[in-house]
């Protein structure tokens, strides 16, 4: 099996210069782990961001859909992932429903 | 740990020059994993694609590989896999590339039943070079070479891979990564012809003047079209009808690959034994 080292207490990490911004992986997630931000420098002018680490609950479906190699998700038997929440379920809905970007007064 | 694609990957090309959000991606990720899966080693991988976005595929992967001249990836392939019998080769191309302009190598390729796996990305367009009818392409859409609406019937890829004679044939689609590994494992362990139609998006060159302008939107389109083998065939013509089936719609394991049976050639060469006849082969006309 081909590994890689995963960085210390970190369930997904994103490798931006990799990322087209097609916002595919905020969709597939369940979780609201992952939201795009502005980004005026990259071509699309938005850039995906961790902005729930630890709500991670391992499903790996954003590694699987991103075309782009960004995206890594750390092996089950290494990572104890959370369990997916209700709060987690509304933030992840809330994402999708503003373009895939977190609203910017959520939880305010 | 986590799955490192880096080291299938040749990575002064990264990032790749497809679309924000195409299929393509996706394949590649879901072949690499497959290519891991099955521990083939590197060097002995020869992957071949031709021309179109799906052409880019062999300048990404750090096997061997061949950017062919378009249509003709089943006829270099099939010289690769002569002088090579115990190599995997995998060729890529496009829906254009596989059943129009190389419509006649890939009908022979699977007649001759190599052992080759033949993945054809199909995006229902011609994307790279903005937006032609494709073999496939749906009647009524839109295209730049029939703006008035598209009126070609399609071909079912699959369909005319089984006529033709390949002994594995399946479809998958970029909406389920995990199937599309688990298809492309299968095949690749396959010995014979094994023909993929891999259902992508290009909400780009087809999406964008077919209501389709997201890749999510495209993605929805074509799970709405895609049913599974099993449902599929519990059901009447008529709802057949807009229907394509996902999963493996023909193993055979039969019938004999074309380089043993080259193999019956080089002994004649060699003198080790006579010249081949009818009796040689089960099925004769």
């Amino acid at each position: 099996m081909s590994k890689m080292v995963a960085p210390e207490n970190t369930p997904v990490w994103v490798n931006e210069s990799r990322c087209k911004a097609c916002d595919m992986c905020v969709e597939v997630c369940p979780a609201g782990v992952l939201s795009m931000r502005s980004e005026p420098s990259s071509t699309l002018g938005a850039m995906i961001s961790i902005i729930s680490l630890h709500a991670c609950i391992g499903c790996n479906e954003c590694e699987l859909v991103c075309p782009d190699f960004a995206i890594h998700v750390a092996d089950k038997s290494e990572y104890k992932f959370a369990k997916l929440t209700d709060e987690a379920k509304v933030r992840a809905e809330a994402i999708a429903n503003n373009n895939y970007r977190l609203p910017e007064n959520y939880g305010k | 740990m986590a799955f490192n694609y880096d080291n299938y990957l040749r990575l002064e090309k990264m990032p790749t020059l497809w679309c924000w959000g195409c299929g393509d991606g996706v394949i590649l990720k879901a072949f690499i994993r497959a290519v891991d899966k099955l521990g083939w080693n590197k060097d002995d991988v020869c992957v071949v694609s031709g021309i179109g976005c799906s052409g880019r595929f062999s300048s990404y992967v750090d096997f061997n590989t061949i950017h062919t001249t378009h249509g003709r990836t089943v006829a270099f392939a099939t010289g690769v896999k002569l002088a090579n019998p115990d190599k995997h080769v995998v060729c890529v191309a496009g829906d254009g590339d596989a059943l129009a302009i190389g419509g006649n190598h890939t009908i022979h390729g699977c007649r001759r039943n190599i052992d080759i796996n033949f993945i054809v990305i199909n995006n229902f367009i011609y994307g790279l070079t903005n937006s032609q009818t494709s073999p496939t392409t749906p009647q009524g859409m839109w295209t730049v070479s029939q703006k008035a609406g598209n009126i070609d019937p399609t071909f079912d890829a699959c369909k005319l891979a089984i006529a033709a004679g390949a002994t594995f044939v399946a479809r998958e689609k970029v909406t389920e990564p995990r199937k599309l590994e688990k298809v492309f494992v299968e095949g690749f362990k396959h010995r014979g012809f094994s023909f993929f139609d891999i259902l992508s998006n290009c909400h780009i060159n087809l999406g964008r003047k077919n209501k389709m302008q997201s890749a999510m939107e495209n993605l929805s389109w074509i799970d709405s079209i895609t049913v599974s083998k099993k449902k599929y065939d519990e059901m009447t013509p008529d709802e057949q009808l807009n229907l394509l089936a996902t999963g493996i719609l023909k193993q055979d394991t039969e019938a004999r690959e074309y380089c043993d049976m080259y193999e019956d050639i080089k002994a004649v060469q060699q003198g080790k034994r006579g010249l081949l006849t009818q009796d040689d082969f089960k099925k004769k006309i």
